[in-house]
């Protein structure tokens, strides 16, 4: 069984770790799912937001132009009005450098020769160093602005121009770019307006709020030329130049965006294996700069991956906890499994205990033969598997043996005291035919060693059957009814004691005779106590009410006594248990055909006289020879054993035999007034011994048995009364 | 009833003629007692004329039988009808005997 246990416990363990394990993979499943799911979802809305962003930025970069572009345009009307001196335009730019801080500069090329006083180029700049704003005339054979970029663009052009960014060698060494505007004095081209716009400037706007640290932005040429770059602090300041090589190559595969002006490249850091997208797009109008993003995996959907690490932790404890739960509870299980296991192992020894008490009871009349002159009928209806109560009954040499009985208590303890009685009175009514015999005898064996005060009350009756004569007897039992007629009437019963009260207790002796068709009712006190919902008992009055009018056969009267007490509880539980025993006498009525006698003494040769007798009797009856044979032997032996044992030895006395016969049967009455003598009770002689152990004697009355088919013994009026059966037909 | 006892062949032939009812019984008894000495002879009782045998009867055989046993002779029944056999079949005496 523990082997069994621990192999079980294993196989449950084994079992729970791999529903636990199974659980864990689906739910990692599951979460590894919806981490895709939502990373796409976050990467949609991600891919817009950076949109916009961008297109934001590409409108505030191009409001920065414009503003500049502005600036230069209302500046140009002061340059037209100041044709004349060129000095004030000096002056002018000044205060246009020192008045707008995002500037770095601003110059004004004139055509060659347009002052000639002024030399063959005349550029007057105004330039910020520092805090202050220098102004100069820069241009000379090291600074030949007609040769450079800006002013030959601007010119052949003829349109205002943004030049790519480039190092400001004139002023502060810094990164400018150069927004040019031919200007025109009526139809003749004066000269070339410059602006140089401070790059550092754009930088610190469009980095200047972030809300992933790591994000960048950057502004390109169309060409692909690095205007604005984040400050070379920044933490991935190392992947610019890489993103700007993926944009102007043209082999790197793009991402379909949402708009067209818009797209994004995936993108794996070279320097540190960082995943990002960069998104790109170009601004609308000249310059077609392009505003570059830069975002970077880790941070997008850090907190997502944040998430989903707390979520499996979470689907993991659970898992554990829930493993704990149902080990926990399988264990619960399995001991609740083996209690009821033992319950049904108890349950199913209770229920066989149930079947043997049941077969331990006589089951219907059939237990004695079928007989004419008396129907017994017997109920045992217990409150639990097993009970207490008994009955019993049986017919040895025409007399009805029954008793009933009630053990203390109810349950296990009380059924085995029970079959312990009731074997008890099975032996002791074996060989004595007296009730206060048989009560004294059980009170002798129940008495002793009763340690645990268990008591039996019992009713035992005797009833022989030829005369009606009842002996009875009684340990503290309920009385029993008798109904005649339909009129029940309590016998008369003295209560005594309980069997195993009081050893050696003398039990007091009763005698009645019954009249033809009369029932005698015995039954527990699960009967008249039985209790409806209300606690209520059935009680004595009903049981007589009942009673009354009731058919007097055995069995009709113990299923409506029954009957009666089940409609009277009305399903309430069954507090005891519940026993009826109904024994109904009908002794048929023997018309004599015959009618002999013969007077003998108690002198063993007279027996041929005996023999005549019988073989006159069986030519009147017309028997044949052989059952001739077998009466003559039989009442030889029983005639011979009173001529031996009824008068004491030497004095004389008489027998009478008697023959009745009616077509059913021959009786043999053999009656004398000798010492009360029952030659009934001799044990029977034991025809197994061997030679040497086989007594001489005893013979006799085994033979009157064995020829018969039953004899009986009363003691009638001071008379030894005999009475010998055949059956005839 | 008679009694007779006959010795063929160095066994002792007790012949049972009639009823043995217990009246009788006490009689043949005394008839019988040679059989109670019968010193390792055999002994047959021939039954072919009893008619009718009582517990007394039995007795007397079952006493023979016993003395016979001891002094190691056999004791066979011979011939009885088949009440007489039924009677020794209800005491079980059927067994102890040997019957012919």
């Amino acid at each position: 069984m523990n082997r069994l246990r621990q192999f079980l416990n294993m196989k449950d363990a084994r079992n729970n770790l791999r529903v636990i394990l199974i659980a864990a993979v689906l739910l990692q499943l599951i979460i590894a799912g919806q981490h895709i799911y939502t990373r796409r979802l976050l990467n949609n809305e991600l891919e817009r937001n950076a949109e916009n962003d961008l297109r934001l930025k590409a409108v505030l970069t191009r409001g920065m132009l414009n503003s500049a572009e502005s600036i230069l345009h209302d500046f140009e009307w002061d340059i037209l009005r100041n044709l004349h001196n060129p000095d004030s335009i000096v002056g002018a730019a000044y205060w246009l450098v020192k008045n707008h801080e995002h500037l770095k500069g601003s110059a004004m090329c004139f055509v060659p020769d347009y002052y000639p006083e002024k030399g063959r180029l005349f550029e007057p700049y105004a330039g910020r160093v520092g805090d202050s704003v220098v102004v100069r005339q820069i241009a000379g054979p090291d600074h030949d602005y007609t040769q450079m970029d800006f002013y030959r663009g601007t010119i052949s052009g003829n349109l205002p121009h943004w030049s790519d960014p480039y190092i400001d060698t004139v002023g502060d060494s810094s990164l400018i770019c150069t927004y040019s505007d031919p200007i025109y004095d009526g139809n003749q081209l004066v000269g070339i307006f410059c602006l140089d716009v401070s790059l550092d400037w754009l930088s610190d706007t469009l980095n200047a709020r972030h809300a992933h640290p790591s994000s960048f932005d950057m502004l390109l040429t169309e060409d692909g030329k690095v205007i604005v770059r984040p400050p070379a602090d920044h933490i991935k300041s190392h992947d610019v130049d890489q993103v700007v090589r993926m944009i102007n190559d043209s082999t790197v595969r793009r991402s379909p965006t949402h708009t067209a002006r818009s797209q994004a490249i995936d993108f794996e850091s070279e320097a540190d294996g960082a995943d990002g997208y960069v998104y790109y797009a170009n601004m609308r109008g000249k310059p077609h700069w392009q505003v570059v993003t830069v975002c970077y995996d880790d941070e997008l959907f850090s907190r997502l991956n944040q998430m989903t690490i707390n979520v499996s932790l979470l689907m993991l404890l659970s898992l554990l906890v829930m493993g704990y739960i149902i080990r926990h509870y399988r264990r619960n299980m399995l001991r609740l499994h083996e209690s009821d296991i033992e319950q049904e192992r108890l349950g199913s020894e209770l229920r066989v205990a149930s079947s043997i008490q049941q077969a331990m009871l006589p089951q219907s009349s059939d237990d004695i033969g079928a007989r004419v002159d008396v129907e017994v009928h017997g109920m045992l209806r217990p409150a639990r598997e097993v009970g207490g109560d008994l009955y019993e009954y049986f017919v040895r040499d025409e007399k009805l043996y029954f008793c009933i009985g009630d053990v203390s208590g109810k349950g296990v303890p009380s059924s085995l005291v029970m079959a312990v009685s009731q074997a008890l009175f099975w032996a002791v009514a074996s060989h004595t035919s007296l009730p206060v015999h048989i009560l004294r005898t059980i009170n002798q064996t129940a008495s002793k060693n009763n340690d645990r005060n268990m008591f039996v009350t019992m009713f035992v009756g005797v009833l022989d059957l030829p005369t009606g004569r009842l002996r009875y007897c009684n340990a503290g039992h309920d009385a029993p009814v008798l109904i005649s007629k339909g009129r029940p009437q309590w016998l008369d019963v003295k209560p005594n004691l309980p069997l195993g009260v009081l050893e050696g207790f003398d039990f007091e002796a009763q005698e009645c005779m019954l009249m033809p068709d009369t029932t005698l009712l015995l039954y527990t006190d699960g009967v008249t106590e039985a209790m409806d919902a209300s606690h209520i008992q059935y009680g004595r009055e009903r049981l007589m009410e009942c009673l009354t009018d009731c058919p007097q056969d055995a069995c009709q009267m113990v299923e409506r006594v029954a009957q009666s007490v089940s409609d009277f509880v009305d399903g309430a539980d069954q507090s005891d248990d519940l026993t009826l025993l109904a024994v109904h006498y009908t002794p048929p009525t023997m018309h004599s055909t015959l009618d002999e006698h013969i007077t003998l003494t108690n002198d063993v040769r007279q027996t041929p006289q005996l023999n005549a007798f019988v073989d006159d009797v069986s030519q009147r009856l017309q028997l044949d020879k052989s059952l001739n044979r077998q009466l003559k032997l039989a009442l030889e032996e029983a005639v011979v054993n009173v001529m031996q044992y009824a008068y004491p030895m030497g004095t004389k006395g008489n027998i009478e035999v008697s023959a009745l016969a009616d077509d059913q049967e021959l009786r043999f009455i053999i009656a004398d007034a000798g010492k009360a003598f029952d030659p009934t009770q001799a044990l029977r002689a034991d025809t197994t011994l061997s030679v040497e152990e086989r007594p001489i004697g005893g013979l006799g009355i085994l033979l009157v048995r064995e020829l018969m088919d039953s004899i009986n013994y009363e003691r009638i009026g001071g008379k030894n009364v005999l009475t010998l059966r055949k059956r005839l037909k | 009833m008679r009694t007779d006892i006959q010795e063929i062949d160095g066994a002792l032939v007790a012949i049972l003629e009639g009823e043995m009812d217990t009246a009788a019984a006490l009689e043949a008894e005394k008839a019988l007692e040679p059989l109670y000495q019968a010193n390792g002879r055999d002994v047959v009782i021939e039954c072919e004329k009893l008619d009718y045998i009582a517990s007394s009867g039995l007795r007397i055989l079952l006493g023979i039988l016993k003395a016979s046993k001891a002094s190691g002779s056999r004791v066979t029944l011979r011939h009885m009808n088949d009440d007489i056999k039924s009677v020794f079949t209800m005491t079980g005496l059927i067994n102890l005997f040997d019957v012919e």
